[in-house]
């Protein structure tokens, strides 16, 4: 599977990372029409940034990942196919056990249309998912198993 | 007679995490899972969210529907194990079946507790920890109905929340002083009581339920200890739950609240494990054995027994007391010890408005408690520096920071941290950036 890494060594801390995940998990994935029309999406990568330092953290789809194990409803899964730690939003009722448990604080709250988490998906519908694709610094890179 | 390479007496979270945690290292030994109920594995935590009407019964089933059939586990349902005998490792159900086995897991949960309160038993009460509780509760409220809550704990309050949901007129009679008075500190309780009251749901804290008198069926009248008195078409015991121990004892394992076991959840009988709700292990926090009853743990000691039962030799790492809740939109996360007594804590506490409240109990440079109300994200940052008791020293004081995240840790722990979850990628070389 891809894992996303990110270099703290490269980042400028531009916060285009965002700005790319949002639009991608739109549903136009029209960077205006995200932003200004829809039920904007949350951002499933975050720019930690503290003085000159700034890095950029998603799900890091862990080995043993504690979300999966403490997911009350079963939605939290891993993907058979991909190895990518994926929640299932029809399964998925917002009791936020996994945002209690992830180590990364990769999990947030999504309650644009139902009370629901959202994390990173790595961009299934992508070659290269969309934070890594615009990152213009090469500060997020990928990683191959 | 049957049997089987691994026999498991339960059928919820540990139950279902040992099995699947015994598929990925072993799969053709034969698997039998024992449960008293008719229903698939499903999720105990969701009857409130079944009964409030947000998930419907679909939602409850923590599993596919295919889920025994694909791991190819004969699913003995309906079938209450009456006693094991580890001498000849061999069980027997209510139906008089006989199984043998060779590792057998008691995943046998919780009850819950109802005190000898007076009259109680002549009355037809519901408690809240099973699907058919649910059932029952739905029926009672299809037309309109005055409910009493006794217990103001996380099954009484959410109870509360799913029998207003539903219409009844819904009051909650707590001992203690506050609602969720274990779960949650005095500020947070005080957070949760403002809405329930906002809400219309009667809370009476401090006092008690001396005595119940039937009106027949579910009607009937509660005295208080103050002598006030309450008429309810539906009574609801929620004071607390008690593991379930009775299989364990009578076959001479060792238990002591709860079924006890070392940290490979075997008991003290050889080839018997025990996980969830049952079994008392280690919480991480307190340093010693202690009842979690929560989904969570019950999830991950089920997790490590299945490991250790099909041959692996893994140490659970032990969990700590945590805690994530919604009421009436106000989400409450909390970890290790919200309520600490004595003076070698440090609490610092937060407080931004309009529900939002959040604290840390720190011992020395230990981090041992977190609560956060109304904003949560990223809490998991926390929970994660209780269960590994790491060392906080230098980030103490910017625990509670508007961005606080792993930019506040050293450099070198950030770096091992973030490629940690990586395992085995350290030295990958297949790396592309932007341009491929």
């Amino acid at each position: 599977m891809i894992r996303i890494v990110p270099k703290e060594e490269f980042c400028i801390g531009c916060r285009l990372c965002e700005i790319h995940c949002i639009v991608e998990h739109s549903k136009s994935k029209n960077i205006v029409k995200a932003y200004k029309k829809e039920n904007r999406p949350i951002k499933r990568v975050e720019v930690e940034e503290e003085g000159h330092v700034s890095f950029a953290l998603q799900c890091r789809h862990c080995e043993e990942a504690p979300c999966i194990t403490a997911c009350l409803s079963g939605a939290m899964q891993r993907d058979a196919e991909s190895g990518a730690v994926i929640n299932d939003p029809e399964r998925c009722v917002g009791c936020w056990t996994c945002i209690l448990v992830c180590p990364y604080g990769a999990v947030r709250r999504d309650e644009a249309e139902r009370k629901v988490v959202g994390k990173c998906d790595l961009c299934p519908d992508l070659e290269t998912p969309a934070c890594v694709a615009n990152c213009p610094n090469e500060a997020l890179v990928i990683v191959e198993d | 007679m049957a049997i089987y390479d691994y026999a498991i007496v339960g059928n919820s979270a540990a139950a279902i995490n040992a099995c699947d945690a015994i598929r990925a290292r072993d799969a053709v030994g034969s698997i039998a899972i024992f449960s008293e109920e008719k229903y698939r594995c499903y999720s105990r935590p969701l009857i409130s969210y079944l009964v409030a009407g947000e998930i419907t019964t679909q939602g409850m089933y923590y599993r596919p529907s295919n889920y025994y059939r694909s791991a190819k586990v004969d699913f003995h349902k309906e079938s209450r194990v009456v006693s094991i005998n580890p001498a000849k490792k061999m069980l027997t159900t209510a139906g008089k079946e006989k199984v043998k086995w060779r590792k057998l897991l008691l995943a046998t949960g919780f009850l819950p507790f109802v005190p000898p309160v007076n009259g109680v038993e002549e009355t037809d009460y519901l408690t809240f920890v099973s699907w058919d509780d649910a059932r029952r509760m739905l029926a009672l409220t299809n037309k309109p109905a005055a409910a009493l809550v006794v217990g103001a704990g996380l099954i009484g309050v959410k109870a509360a929340e799913a029998l207003h949901a539903r219409g009844a007129e819904v009051t909650v009679v707590e001992k203690m002083d506050r609602v969720l008075p274990l779960a949650l500190d005095a500020r947070a309780s005080a957070l949760v009581e403002e809405r329930c009251s906002a809400k219309g749901i009667g809370i009476i804290t401090g006092e008690s339920v001396s005595g119940v008198e039937s009106r027949g069926g579910h009607k009937g009248r509660a005295f208080l200890s103050d002598g006030s008195e309450i008429d309810f078409d539906i009574l609801v015991m929620a004071v607390g739950v008690r593991p379930r121990t009775e299989l364990a004892e009578a076959a001479g394992i060792d238990c002591r609240r709860g079924i006890e076991v070392d940290e490979y959840q075997s008991t003290s009988e050889m080839d018997i494990y025990a996980a969830g709700d049952a079994a008392i292990a280690l919480d991480v926090v307190l340093g010693k054995p202690a009842l979690n009853a929560l989904w969570p743990v019950a999830a991950l000691q089920g997790k490590y027994a299945g490991l250790n039962m099909a041959g692996d030799e893994v140490s659970y790492p032990g969990c700590n007391s945590m805690n994530s809740v919604e009421f009436f939109g106000l989400p409450v996360l909390s970890a290790g010890i919200v309520n600490p007594e004595g003076s070698d804590y440090e609490v610092i506490t937060r407080e931004d408005g309009d529900g939002e409240y959040r604290k840390v109990v720190v011992k020395g440079d230990t981090l041992v408690g977190m609560l956060m109300a109304g904003k949560i994200e990223r809490a998991g940052i926390l929970t994660s520096l209780i269960q590994e008791r790491a060392n906080v020293k230098r980030i103490k004081s910017c625990l509670l920071d508007e961005g606080f995240g792993l930019i506040n840790f050293p450099h070198a722990i950030r770096q091992d941290r973030i490629v940690e979850a990586l395992a085995g990628l350290k030295k990958a070389d297949a790396v592309r950036g932007r341009r491929g």
